[in-house]
């Protein structure tokens, strides 16, 4: 997340760090020459190499890490990734890092080609990782994994590779393995792990640990933003909306830059049911911020889906189709898609959604700006909104020849978002030709999703299964994550379960307060 | 603010297990059927094509990876599967967990063993069954 730190501030934390950077710099056996000669490094103190011609250039980047990882100062650390290439244009991992973590999808694409071109000039153990981090991006699942726990063996103190190898498994959902990699590493003064294994915690909805981690996170960085951002998040996840926007507030009193927790307010007023506030507080961000273009894309989306959750679908079309309008004008092909695509989602009328279905796959075809795995993903996407507006329609041919599209895409891709698609749209055909327990199998594999969550209650209720009924139902009406598909889900279905007449919900359901 | 943007990240509620069958790489098979795979954790099938014994490797049965093999290649509830292992001592090993796994199949000629994909690593081979790897629709030991 950018925030610009002020410099006024931070004398004495600038000192400390200095020689924790000095530090890192002498443990990471910092490789001067082309090559780094650390060919078998022993794993019990081996700290990943870092190739470059330029010493400045690699203490950007270990700063630049610190930065990004510590203290989710996004657009800083990919600042400071720029400055390091531009020291040195073939330090391959600074290019790698920064197609990871660029808010510009020009500059991912430009920085992905890079790092790959370079790859072969730089230490076996960088090459290894930007290697895993290309198999993962075309979907090359299992060799993704296996260079992942090689280099993993290798370095498996290294706070920097378990933070990377955790952040990935949190990206596959794999939150078991994530928690055992890092409770292996025996890392404890890492502030970006605590940070990320509270997030970890929180998604499997064990909030009391994530909770014990954010406390850390804040006592680790007193005086730093994110932490108390963090825990802000982290409470709105748990339904704690007011103790939520207490820590906002308190993120934005340490740094009135960090404008993650200002968009934080907003998200929470939003998802607590005031949308009015919600929008002028969106306002109020967009006024004082600057932002990159996926952060300012992300919130203009949340403060559209506020039309959704207030039922005005008129004023969700002139929100997204301004997003889409925008995205088309820097050039963001898959943003525009994605904005199109999400008009479709959310149309009462199927051909009405069919417009903006178009309208999505002539944005997509264009392929801007794009990352190849970025496209195959929203590729999928947009068959899963295609076929749900054909279901509706009653168009079996359309609906069958989707499936079909979608069922190979996801054969073979090994992409998680495009077999969660795949799941979501087989489960929901299933379902519509009440064949519950086929529909089951395939909705309890995208369990990530509102629409799918609510079809799964519904088919465990179809077939008497009433504990799984009961329990979804559950983890449905207390999911409080800004996206499209909460906005158009969880509202009414909560709704319905307070209102006694009201017949679609498990009533046993609870909401936490 | 979670740190680093990597891909879509699309958190919440855990993901279906998705289980690896691994040998050791010196193994040639490359697929089993899931009627053989069957046959070899039931010690019906004592050794590959070459002569080699086989020996299988498990985590515990109370584990909650093993929930997906007990129920889709033993049928059997972790009770039974204890007992099952116990009198097959010497052709059915417990390993206390992935790693260990790992360190006997890829040390051990005809050794097959059980873990979570994401435990994978270049020491052992893994098997397709029924013609699909782990990450393939319609794979054995994929689910809940």
């Amino acid at each position: 997340m950018l925030c610009i730190p002020a410099i006024e501030k931070t004398a004495i934390r600038n000192a400390t760090l200095f020689l924790a950077v000095f530090a890192l710099l002498f443990a990471a056996g910092v490789a001067s020459g082309q090559e780094s000669t650390q060919m078998t490094p022993d794993p019990a103190s081996a700290t990943l190499p870092l190739t470059s011609k330029s010493p400045e250039a690699q203490r950007l980047v270990v700063e630049a890490m610190r930065v990004g990882l510590d203290l989710v100062e996004q657009e800083q650390c990919d600042v400071m990734l720029r400055q390091a290439i531009n020291l040195d244009p073939d330090f391959a991992l600074a290019h790698e890092l920064l197609a990871q973590n660029s808010l510009d999808p020009a500059e991912q694409v430009l920085e992905n080609g890079k790092a790959w071109a370079l790859r072969g000039h730089t230490s076996p153990a960088e090459r290894l990782l930007i290697e895993w981090w290309q198999d993962a991006t075309d979907h090359k699942l299992i060799s993704a994994i296996t260079k992942m726990n090689d280099l993993l063996s290798q370095y498996p103190h290294d706070k920097w590779v378990v933070f990377m190898a955790t952040n990935w498994l949190i990206t596959q959902t794999q939150y078991d393995r994530a928690i055992a990699v890092y409770e292996r590493s025996g890392i404890t003064d890492s502030a970006g792990l605590l940070n990320n294994m509270g997030y970890t915690y929180a998604y499997m909805r064990e909030f009391d640990k994530a909770f014990a981690l954010m406390d850390k996170y804040v006592a680790a960085l007193p005086k730093d933003a994110n932490p108390q951002d963090s825990y802000a998040e982290i409470l709105r996840m748990a339904g704690s909306f007011n103790k939520s926007l207490e820590h906002y507030r308190a993120s934005l009193a340490i740094d009135h830059q960090f404008y993650s927790s200002q968009f934080g307010i907003a998200d929470t007023y939003s998802l607590m049911g005031d949308q009015v506030r919600a929008r002028q507080e969106y306002e109020s961000a967009f006024k004082q911020f600057p932002l990159p273009e996926l952060h300012r894309v992300q919130w203009q989306t949340r403060e559209a889906e506020t039309f959704i959750r207030e039922g005005d679908l008129k004023g969700a079309d002139q929100a997204f189709q301004a997003i889409a309008d925008y995205a088309h004008s820097k050039h963001m092909s898959q943003v525009e898609a994605d904005a199109y695509r999400q008009m479709a989602m959310y149309q009462p009328d199927p051909k009405q959604a069919l417009q903006f279905i178009s309208k999505a796959e002539a944005a997509l075809k264009e392929g801007k700006n794009s990352m190849p795995a970025a496209i195959h993903q929203e590729q999928a996407q947009i068959l899963r909104a295609h076929l749900e507006a054909a279901l509706k329609t009653g168009n079996r041919q359309t609906v069958h020849t989707l499936l079909v599209h979608l069922s190979e895409m996801a054969a073979s891709s090994n992409d998680r978002l495009i077999d969660a698609a795949y799941q979501g749209a087989a489960g929901a055909v299933a379902f519509s030709q009440h064949k519950y327990d086929e529909a089951i199998s395939h909705l309890e594999e995208d369990k990530n999703n509102p629409l799918s969550l609510k079809l799964l209650a519904a088919a465990y209720q179809k077939i008497g299964y009433s504990a799984g009924a009961k329990r979804t139902s559950e983890t449905l009406a207390n999911l409080n994550d800004p996206t499209l598909e909460q906005a158009m889900v969880v509202p009414p279905f909560r709704k319905c379960y307070e209102d006694p007449s009201c017949t679609g919900n498990v009533k046993a359901v609870s909401l936490k307060k | 603010m979670f740190a680093w943007v990597w891909f879509a990240l699309v958190p919440y509620i855990v993901q279906a297990k998705q289980l690896a069958i691994v040998t050791d790489t010196g193994n040639p098979a490359t697929n089993l059927t899931a009627s053989d795979l069957v046959k070899i954790f039931n010690t019906h099938t004592r050794s590959w094509p070459d002569g080699k014994p086989i020996t299988v490797v498990l985590r515990d049965p109370s584990s909650s990876d093993m929930q997906l093999v007990l129920r889709k290649v033993f049928n059997m509830t972790p009770d039974q599967a204890r007992a099952f292992i116990q009198a097959h001592r010497g052709s059915i090993m417990v390993a206390d967990s992935d790693e260990a796994v790992i360190h006997f199949v890829s040390s051990t000629r005809g050794a097959v063993g059980v873990i979570d994909l994401f435990s994978l690593t270049k020491d052992v081979n893994v098997l397709k069954i029924d013609g699909k790897l782990p990450v393939e629709q319609g794979y054995l030991l994929r689910g809940n």
